[in-house]
């Protein structure tokens, strides 16, 4: 914001910010908001076959992927992931398959009631 | 208030929320056919529903006339039905129930494995399984049209009636008479009652 548009408007010295900051979000991870008990298939990576595109980082609507720098290869998040299987998709190299959930026995988010 | 029974139902978000609204309405036209009090509703609390999103629907079937016309939740389930197996993982399904419950699932697994994810199986009596989409494929239908509020010959065309048939097993207030006169998909519920693999705990 221009100063002189701070200035017509009155507009408090804290909200003062350039156009397009960017703010750390305040919370990593919503605990209230737990979404993994809406998945059926799990999204299963091949690590051998990863390239490290980061196609799979970018797609996920929930954030669930990311890159782990220091192992370098890419990480799941088993609370948040719907199971939407977008990353399947777009994986150029087809290292992400889709398993049922019912096959593996950790992942467990058992929430006492949905909401 | 300890004889109103009362059964859950649990689906997945709009992929299924017609099936398990269509088993609600089947189980408590099938319970009334045999001259009992029944009230048939989804929970207002998980709605607007999303795909995927674990769903509750609810039933009460008594012998005198129901008075807890405004508690919209059953605190206290005797049979829970969970119409996709993955649910059991996600959530704690048997929440609120008596010693001596009842739980059918809708899975190609069998009861011991099903039970390896519930932490609290000591609650159970009896588990049951039945493979519905083995017993009827879902495959050509849509979920477009009226919602079943009005469409009665449409009632419990497709799964619910298999997985309504294998609850049968599970208590004496449904029968599988009346559940087959009601339901669209008779033979659905005839192949669910026949297939279910109930396993006494």
């Amino acid at each position: 914001m221009s100063k002189k548009y701070c200035e017509k408007f009155n507009i408090p010295k804290h909200l003062q910010v350039p156009l397009g900051a960017v703010l750390p979000a305040n919370k990593k991870e919503n605990k209230g908001m737990i979404t993994g008990n809406w998945r059926t298939v799990r999204p299963v990576i091949d690590h051998e076959a990863c390239t490290l595109c980061l196609n799979c980082f970018l797609f996920c609507p929930d954030a669930t992927w990311h890159l782990d720098e220091k192992e370098e290869k890419m990480v799941w998040n088993a609370d948040y992931c719907k199971g939407c299987l977008i990353c399947e998709n777009e994986c150029p190299v087809d290292c992400i398959s889709a398993v049922n959930e019912l096959e593996f026995k950790g992942g467990v988010v058992r929430l006492e009631k949905p909401f | 208030m300890s004889d109103v029974y009362e059964i859950t139902i649990w689906a997945r978000g709009v992929v299924q929320d017609m099936e398990g609204r269509h088993m609600t309405l089947i189980m408590a036209s099938s319970a009334d056919k045999d001259g009992k009090f029944v009230q048939a509703w989804d929970d207002y609390a998980d709605l607007p529903d999303r795909v995927g999103v674990p769903l509750r629907k609810y039933v009460r079937i008594s012998d005198e006339e129901i008075e807890m016309r405004y508690e919209y939740e059953n605190k206290n389930p005797s049979l829970v039905v969970i119409m996709d197996d993955t649910i059991v993982k996600g959530l704690n399904i048997l929440w609120g129930m008596d010693k001596g419950g009842v739980l059918v699932v809708n899975s190609k697994r069998s009861p011991d494995e099903i039970l390896k994810f519930i932490p609290n199986k000591d609650l159970l009596s009896k588990i049951i399984c039945v493979d519905a989409e083995e017993e009827f494929s879902m495959e050509g239908l849509d979920f477009m049209g009226s919602e079943g509020g009005v469409e009665v010959s449409a009632v419990g065309a497709g799964i619910s009636a298999v997985l309504a048939g294998a609850a049968c097993h599970g208590t004496d207030n449904l029968t599988i008479d009346s559940l087959v006169a009601v339901s669209a998909n008779k033979e659905g519920a005839k192949a669910g009652y026949e297939s279910a693999v109930v396993k006494d705990l």
